[in-house]
């Protein structure tokens, strides 16, 4: 519950705080004398008097304030920072479940193996993830319909659990490429703009895109802004996006070679990292995290800050006073009783 | 009774004295480390179509089993105590899919909930709806995790295609090495079930002959005709299949959890099946602290007087 700015873990115990007023009608500590006007009046007494029932008060009001639990709120600041924002499109497709990057036919047959695809690219993206503090990630899930799962977010803990989630099991069927890019994009709508953007595709294939699938994925990037980063997973080494002189005539019209060249023709940045083997996917996210650090604004949360000990250094200074004046008092009668 | 002046002012000096070093050691005494139990869970949706079914209720307001299921389960990831790791997954088909391995209830509190938020009946990848091996996937995927999740299945338990009675999908785990519950969701009503096409969009009803209404191994048998002919052609319908939820239960040695009120009652369920891993906290003992100086500062101030004063009325105030 929230009050005066404070958020309280014990609200109901502020029901307690007119306790604070006992001091006021109390009457344990009045000598019994014989006539009332035997007393002389000092008005120096009755300023200490009223001095001390308020520091009464004010320790029992604190106490019970700092039982109440009292905490700042989670509160949001903004610090300038060196990062992205990245949306990972991790395929989840049941081609993923292949070797990565094998350099005979004969070694592409174990599927779901510690080498598959989609291990690699769960480790490779867990170390990119660590090695970005500054960034914001986001993460759709790709299958026949693409949902924008975890909104972009500076929770790693939130970013690395759902990359580890991907890593398990099998794949799905099918994919929807277009849907996936367009879904991507929409992660950034209404977002302020605060830095690079970039739709950080992992995949092992292209896909044939529809010419209004196209034009729309097209229309999008370019508007929003949006670079594309494309880790490209072959299956077999010597495949490449680039078309080259000695191409082996299996992959001359691949899909995956349509998609690269529509993404150079969109007019937004884009590079594609062909991740032959560990060591150069390594390379290509180093690359990334050279290339992006830009300056932008980073929001963080502060997460609640307890303030309870605010109230008990106000108890202890009201509660120093009067112990003190309270021992005084009774070396005082003491002596007077010797 | 009547305590001596003199005797007062002792215990009051007292008294203060000891609030006075009790709040001061609220605010330095060190912190204590304390054991406490935790549970991590994987929560499992069902997305298959017949959770798109209205026949639950959230305040009042019928809704649909998978809009419950949402609900509930944020509720009961907000009844867990905070370093409870919670992860979520989605069922459809015949396999369970995990979109986030557990993460801590508190501080990650705010992605789980928009990720939960997002899972809807558009995300199954196809249009049947297989619990018994659904559930043996999340077991089988669970063990990949450590420390090794509890799983909570949200389901309605409705099999489409039908299961054989006889023929129940092997299980090849072992009972209660995966721990877990099912919690199932629904009411006892058969109700047709709102048909999704290939989009995911809702699209009229599965009518009777558009649904498969005997098992596929009966269906390839000539000497059970007789017993299916006089068998109630409902499996386009749906209710929460409770005894088949139990027997699952059973099966892979889940607890079974039929439409819970509370989602604390979840929460004890799921600790009380799984084996906690116990955490230690570093635990601030102000408040006891600070708790015993309260109430010794308010021993000194109750109004005694107003017990005692008519027990001997010549004592005058000034």
């Amino acid at each position: 519950m929230s009050l005066v700015g404070l958020d309280w873990g014990y609200p109901w115990l502020l029901l307690f705080l007119p306790l604070a007023l006992l001091p006021w009608v109390n009457h344990n500590l009045d000598k019994t004398v014989a006539w009332v006007h035997l007393v002389p009046v000092d008005p120096l007494s009755n300023v200490i008097n009223i001095g001390l029932k308020l520091l009464a008060s004010i320790a029992i009001a604190s106490l019970i304030l700092a039982l109440a639990s009292p905490s700042l709120p989670e509160q949001k600041q903004e610090r300038i920072g060196e990062g992205a924002e990245i949306v990972l499109l991790l395929d989840r497709s049941r081609s993923m479940d292949d070797p990565f990057a094998v350099k005979t036919q004969a070694a592409s047959v174990s599927v779901g193996g510690k080498n598959s695809k989609r291990n690699v690219a769960r480790e490779y993206l867990t170390e990119f993830v660590r090695n970005r503090p500054d960034d914001r990630f986001g993460f759709v899930f790709f299958s026949t319909k693409a949902i924008n799962l975890l909104p972009l977010t500076y929770d790693k803990e939130a970013v690395l659990a759902t990359i580890n989630a991907n890593a398990l099991g099998k794949g799905l069927s099918d994919t929807n490429m277009a849907e996936a890019l367009l879904s991507s994009a929409k992660m950034f709508e209404g977002q302020p703009y605060r830095g690079s953007r970039i739709v950080l595709l992992v995949s092992d294939g292209g896909q044939i895109l529809s010419d209004e699938a196209k034009e729309n994925i097209a229309n999008l990037y370019k508007n929003m802004n949006l670079s594309i980063y494309w880790i490209y997973l072959k299956s077999r080494q010597e495949m490449t996006l680039e078309e080259s002189d000695n191409d082996n005539l299996l992959w001359v019209d691949i899909p995956e070679r349509k998609l690269h060249k529509f993404f150079k023709t969109i007019g937004v940045p884009y590079r594609a990292f062909e991740a032959g083997s560990l060591k150069s996917f390594a390379e290509a996210l180093a690359e990334i995290d050279r290339q992006h650090y830009e300056t932008l604004i980073v929001e963080e949360t502060l997460p609640h800050q307890p303030k309870a000990d605010l109230f008990l250094w106000l108890a202890l200074i009201a509660m120093l006073i009067l112990a003190s004046s309270h021992l005084y008092t009774l070396w005082g009668v003491k002596k007077a009783h010797e | 009774m009547r305590v001596s002046y003199q005797k007062r002012i002792l215990f009051t000096a007292i008294s203060m004295l000891i609030a006075f070093t009790l709040i001061a050691a609220a605010l330095w005494f060190p912190l204590v480390p304390r054991d406490v139990d935790i549970t991590d869970s994987i929560f499992v949706l069902d997305i298959t179509d017949s959770m798109n079914v209205k026949d639950v209720e959230i305040d009042g307001e019928q809704v649909t089993r998978l809009e419950w299921a949402k609900q509930f389960t944020k509720e009961t990831i907000l009844a867990m105590p905070c370093g409870s790791h919670a992860g979520l997954a989605i069922f459809s088909e015949s396999r369970s899919l995990i979109l986030i391995n557990p993460v801590d209830v508190c501080t990650t509190y705010h992605d789980l909930t928009q990720m939960l938020e997002q899972i809807n009946p558009h995300m199954a990848w196809a249009r049947s709806s297989e619990v018994s091996k659904a559930t043996y996937t999340a077991i089988k995927q669970a063990k990949k995790i450590q420390p090794v999740p509890s799983i909570v299945l949200m389901t309605d338990g409705h099999e489409s295609p039908p299961l054989n009675p006889k023929l129940f999908p092997k299980f090849a785990g072992t009972p209660g090495q995966v721990h877990g519950v099912l919690v199932g969701i629904g009411g006892d009503e058969l109700l047709p079930i709102p048909k999704t096409n290939p989009e995911g969009d809702l699209d009229g009803f599965w009518g009777v002959n558009e649904v498969m209404q005997k098992d596929v191994y009966a269906s390839m048998r000539g000497d059970l005709q007789e017993y299916y002919e006089n068998k109630p052609r409902t499996e386009h319908l749906s209710s929460q299949k409770k005894s088949h939820l139990a027997t699952l239960a059973a099966r892979v040695g889940f607890a079974f959890l039929s439409s819970p009120d509370d989602p604390n009652e979840l929460v004890d369920v799921i600790k009380s099946e799984s084996e906690p891993i116990v955490q230690t906290v570093d635990y601030d003992l102000y408040a006891w602290f600070s708790g015993i100086a309260l109430v010794l500062i308010l021993l000194v101030f109750l109004p005694y007087s107003l017990f005692s004063r008519k027990r001997n009325p010549s004592s005058v105030h000034d």
